[in-house]
């Protein structure tokens, strides 16, 4: 499983930080750095990722399953 | 429409707009929830979503329920919006929320967030010494005022006009029914206003609304798409967040239980505003129009026809939230539905945030127990909220 981030939307609500620290964080001047951006999640934090999609306000996260 | 309304799609035959339902709207959307995914209500000819994974995959799927042929239940108060942010769909609504999101993301609310709870703690702090107030008038309508005011870089004198405009506005979503009819006249008020009086000389320097004109001129927008911009502002902040802070004094009142809890643990503080915002969400509904045939839970809505989404009804929906009824300030329902989601997920809920937790914390602070006598409740055909409150203090 890995998650999309859109830039584009992202406006640094923060929300997936809360839900899942492991994975994202936003920086000092509030731009999200995504730990595992085009990277499959580790099996552990996949539920947290999937909470990080879940609460991002503005969906600019989205799950993409693997086959 | 016809063909589809001998499917099972349940019909309910009631104005939900009358003033008995905008009064307690809740039972009827139970009703709803318990009918089944779509249900239709002939008097506003709309489809309604009440139940929380529709209403959410709805807002989600924005290319099928669009904005863009209007979000209220009227063609006069859908012809008041041609053009804004919220009635827009994409490429046009991306370019105006860039301007919006520049000055109301997060990371610009770190250089307004002292000045903020600077005034949060004066304002609380005068309206506690004297013991007794109106929660709505005197702090839930003063601060968001004063703040939002400010922003936009407004002149002084023109602030209480804002509460009469945003009622306006938010009529106009509603069905074509005597407070939308009223409203229309109100409005005309407001663009007035914007093209004659608050004009770009008159906006504080470096203010939001000054940044609007700005972006024209640097030529992210056009200067004709300035005023549709200055109304998001004017109306979107200020009613939102006023029936907020008020619904959430009177929650406090009658639950001292869970105010003793924020007292005592004030790191909840923004779980409980996540919980007054589901509880009892200031902005009821939204209305999409959608462009294609599609199943809602295996309920057929057919293309060209108006779909309702009922935030506040997703909210109380047991299957997601359970015992929804219950005010429980350690829920910290961040996905509720009162911003809305995606696409046009409210681009001010940063600046709620902000200011609804100054509040609380400066009120935490300084208030053991609230005592309300009657409240009084504004009637809205979309906004839900008081227009009085009497509180004692102590």
């Amino acid at each position: 499983m890995k998650v999309a981030l859109d830039r584009k939307r992202c406006e640094g609500h923060g929300m997936c930080e809360t839900a899942a620290p492991e994975l994202f964080t936003l920086d000092e001047a509030g731009e999200l750095i995504a730990h595992f951006d085009g990277r499959t999640i580790p099996a552990e934090l996949e539920e947290a990722a999937r909470d990080a999609v879940r609460v991002c306000p503005v969906a600019a996260l989205t799950i993409e399953e693997e086959a | 429409m016809t063909a589809t309304i001998g499917s099972n799609v349940p019909r309910f035959e009631l104005d939900l707009f009358s003033d008995e339902n905008l009064t307690d709207p809740y039972p009827i959307y139970a009703r709803f929830r318990a009918a089944g995914p779509v249900v239709y209500l002939p008097a506003i000819d709309a489809y309604v979503l009440s139940r929380y994974d529709d209403v959410r995959a709805g807002l989600g799927d924005h290319e099928t329920f669009i904005s863009g042929r209007g979000i209220g239940l009227s063609d006069e108060g859908n012809a008041t919006r041609k053009g804004v942010i919220i009635a827009s769909d994409n490429p046009l609504h991306d370019q105006l929320r860039s301007v919006l999101s520049e000055r109301l993301s997060p990371k610009a609310m770190n250089v307004i967030r002292a000045e903020i709870s600077e005034k949060a703690e004066a304002l609380v702090a005068g309206v506690v010494a004297r013991t007794s107030f109106d929660a709505v008038t005197d702090l839930a309508q003063a601060f968001p005022l004063t703040i939002v005011a400010d922003l936009i870089g407004l002149p002084a004198a023109d602030r209480l006009r804002l509460l009469e405009w945003a009622d306006a506005g938010f009529n106009l979503w509603g069905p074509r029914n005597e407070r939308n009819i009223r409203s229309l006249p109100v409005w005309a008020g407001l663009i007035d206003y914007i093209v004659t009086q608050a004009t770009r000389d008159k906006l504080t320097p470096g203010s939001m609304g000054a940044a609007i004109y700005e972006a024209a001129d640097r030529g992210v927008i056009s200067h004709d798409q300035c005023p549709a911009l200055f109304v998001s502002y004017l109306v979107a902040g200020v009613d939102t967040t006023i029936n907020a802070i008020g619904n959430a004094v009177a929650y406090f009142a009658e639950f001292p239980d869970q105010w003793d809890m924020l007292r005592e643990k004030p790191n909840l503080i923004p779980s409980a505003f996540e919980e007054i915002l589901r509880i009892d969400a200031p902005l009821q509904l939204v209305r999409r129009y959608c462009v294609r045939d599609v199943e809602v839970g295996g309920s057929p809505i057919p293309a060209d026809s108006n779909v309702v989404l009922i935030y506040a009804s997703g909210n109380h929906d047991e299957r997601k939230f359970p015992d929804p009824t219950r005010f429980d300030v350690t829920r910290n329902p961040v996905d509720h539905l009162t911003f809305g989601y995606g696409l046009h997920g409210c681009a001010g809920q940063a600046l709620a945030r902000l200011e609804a937790h100054a509040i609380f914390r400066a009120l935490a602070k300084r208030v053991e127990r609230f005592t309300t006598g009657i409240p009084v409740r504004r009637l809205n055909n979309v906004m839900r909220g008081l227009e009085h409150l009497p509180v004692t203090v102590r």
